[in-house]
Formats: C-alpha cells, sequence, structure tokens
C-alpha cells in the first residue's frame, strides 16, 4: 500500500532538458564517430615473441627444478642439457629475451592505458 | 509506439545513419535526465551525465541483444553510468544524522513546511549507502515497479526489494519524525 513516505519520494521535481540539449548529445555522437578508431595491439604480430617467451620461461623453470632436486655436489657441476643449450643460445643470438620483454612492457603500458581512459568515461 | 521506433532508429544506426540517433535521444531524454537527476539533485550535472549515458549507450547499440526492449537496456546502461559517477564523484550529501538534527531544530511539528521536510526527506535517501540509496532511486523512478527497478539496477528483483525496504528501515531510525508526524503514519 502506497504511504506518505512513497508519496514523497515519488513525487520529485520533473525536470525538463534544456533547449540545445538533443543538439549537444548529436555533437558529441558525430565528434565521436568522426574520432579514429584505436589501434588495437597487433596481438598476430606479437604472437611467435610470446611463444619464445614461453619458452624460456618454461626453460629457465625446468632449469630451477632441475637444479633444486640435484644433490650439492652434482649442482655444482651441473650444466644445460645439449639441446636446450643450443636453444638458449639461438635465443640469446636473437636478443629474443630483450624483444619479449619489450613487448611485455608494450602490453603492460596498452592495457593500462586501456584502463585508464575506460574509466575515464 | 516508441518501441518500435527505437528499433527502426537502431538499425539505421547501426546501418550507418548516425543522425538516426537523434530520434533516440529525442524520445529519450527526458526521462533518461530525471533518473540522472534523483540521482545526483544537480540539474547541470544531470544533462552531462546524460549525455555521457546516451554517448555510451551509442558505442554499445550493437551490444543490444533485442531480447529486451529498448528502453529497458537504455535505462540500464544509463542506471549504471550514473551509479558509476556518483561512486566517482559523489553528490553533495547531508549526512542522514544532520538531516535529522535539522528536522529536530526546526521545531518539526510547529512550523517545518510540508515542503521543506519533503525535501529533507528526500536529501535523506540521497544519503543512503550507495546500494540502498540505487534501489530507492530505481524503484521510485519506476513508479515502483519492482521487476523494472530490478533490470535497470541489474539485480534480482528480491535483491531490489530486500535493498528497498533496509532503505526505508534506515530512513525510519534515523529520522523517527518520519513515524511521528500525522501526515506519515503507516497506513
Amino acid at each position: 500500500m502506497r504511504d506518505e513516505l512513497d508519496r514523497i519520494i515519488s513525487e520529485q521535481d520533473e525536470i525538463m532538458p534544456s533547449s540545445g540539449f538533443v543538439s549537444s548529445v548529436m555533437e558529441a555522437v558525430r565528434q565521436e564517430s568522426a574520432a579514429p578508431k584505436p589501434i588495437p595491439f597487433p596481438w598476430m604480430r606479437a604472437l611467435p615473441v610470446f611463444a619464445a617467451l614461453g619458452l624460456v620461461l618454461t626453460m629457465v623453470i625446468a632449469g630451477l627444478v632441475q637444479v633444486t632436486r640435484m644433490p650439492a655436489t652434482a649442482a655444482q657441476t651441473w650444466t644445460l642439457p645439449p639441446v636446450v643449450a643450443s636453444a638458449v643460445h639461438a635465443l640469446a643470438q636473437a636478443n629474443a629475451g630483450w624483444i619479449a620483454f619489450a613487448l611485455l612492457l608494450t602490453l603492460l603500458s596498452t592495457v593500462f592505458s586501456i584502463r585508464l581512459a575506460g574509466g575515464k568515461r | 509506439m516508441s518501441a518500435i521506433e527505437d528499433l527502426a532508429d537502431v538499425e539505421r544506426v547501426l546501418a550507418g545513419d548516425i543522425s538516426a540517433f537523434e530520434g533516440i535521444v529525442r524520445r529519450r531524454q527526458g526521462p533518461l535526465i530525471n533518473m540522472a537527476y534523483r540521482f545526483c539533485n544537480d540539474r547541470g550535472r544531470a544533462e552531462e551525465m546524460t549525455q555521457e549515458a546516451f554517448l555510451r549507450a551509442y558505442r554499445a547499440l550493437a551490444s543490444w541483444r533485442k531480447d529486451a526492449a529498448f528502453s529497458t537496456w537504455l535505462f540500464a546502461v544509463a542506471a549504471n553510468l550514473y551509479r558509476s559517477e556518483l561512486k566517482r564523484m559523489p553528490a553533495q550529501n547531508v549526512a542522514l544524522e544532520d538531516i535529522a538534527e535539522l528536522m529536530d531544530t526546526r521545531s518539526y511539528h510547529a512550523d517545518f513546511e510540508t515542503e521543506e521536510r519533503d525535501r529533507a526527506i528526500r536529501r535523506a535517501v540521497m544519503a543512503l549507502p550507495p546500494k540502498y540509496r540505487d534501489a530507492m532511486i530505481l524503484y521510485y523512478f519506476h513508479e515502483m515497479d519492482v521487476p523494472a527497478a530490478s533490470k535497470s539496477l541489474g539485480v534480482p528483483e528480491g535483491t531490489v526489494k530486500a535493498r528497498f525496504f533496509r532503505g526505508r528501515e534506515i530512513l525510519r531510525s534515523k529520522l523517527p519524525q518520519l513515524l511521528e508526524g500525522p501526515r506519515l503514519r503507516e497506513a
């Protein structure tokens, strides 16, 4: 049942939009549609480097696990398996680590800017 | 009729005719501005928030799935924006305790004008914790229609009812004058 509290809150003053409101909204809409679309992150181009980054990380983790499982004396004379060593060497030659690091930074800054821009909307 | 016009305009906008969006703005500006006004109690800010709501709706137009009325979707987009805007920049509110004090010191029973009292109660709604405030604002904006308020708020109807009744309880406990005044006694 409707009581006095309902009446008071329901009967709030109605306001009318100002005369230029529609044109102001349409101006903003036109600006929005004319604005260039944001440049998307180049996922396809970055994919091989992300794969390389994943591989490097996997190898580092695998290496660390291997080291922790080794007895102390064996760990002192431990070397990388030949396949892993050659892969690491090839990646080091191509500066894959730096490229992956740079891409990771780019990704993080892109995500951060998108979040900032999204928060303002 | 409006729903058919909305659908036709949305389809034209999605097909690339931006000017068709004007029809939507003309039909929906009144309700959206009044909804914003209930959230912020400031005419200028209500217009700014409404413009932003229309822009957001324009950007997200393709995501309207047509399983609900366009107006329902638009109100939900707008309510979501208004709530986050208030979180970002709260409206100039007075604390509930201060409103209660104000009503006490003005000798409510004798000469506290009805209009002023009503205004104080509306300000008290604005001073409620956000989840109760939002439920109350949308419930009354939708003319006490719980399903409509629930769709705008994006929560189940039971949640809207619970929040609404809790909001009223808080108002009654903070403003006991509500129950004392003859015009505000429960029916």
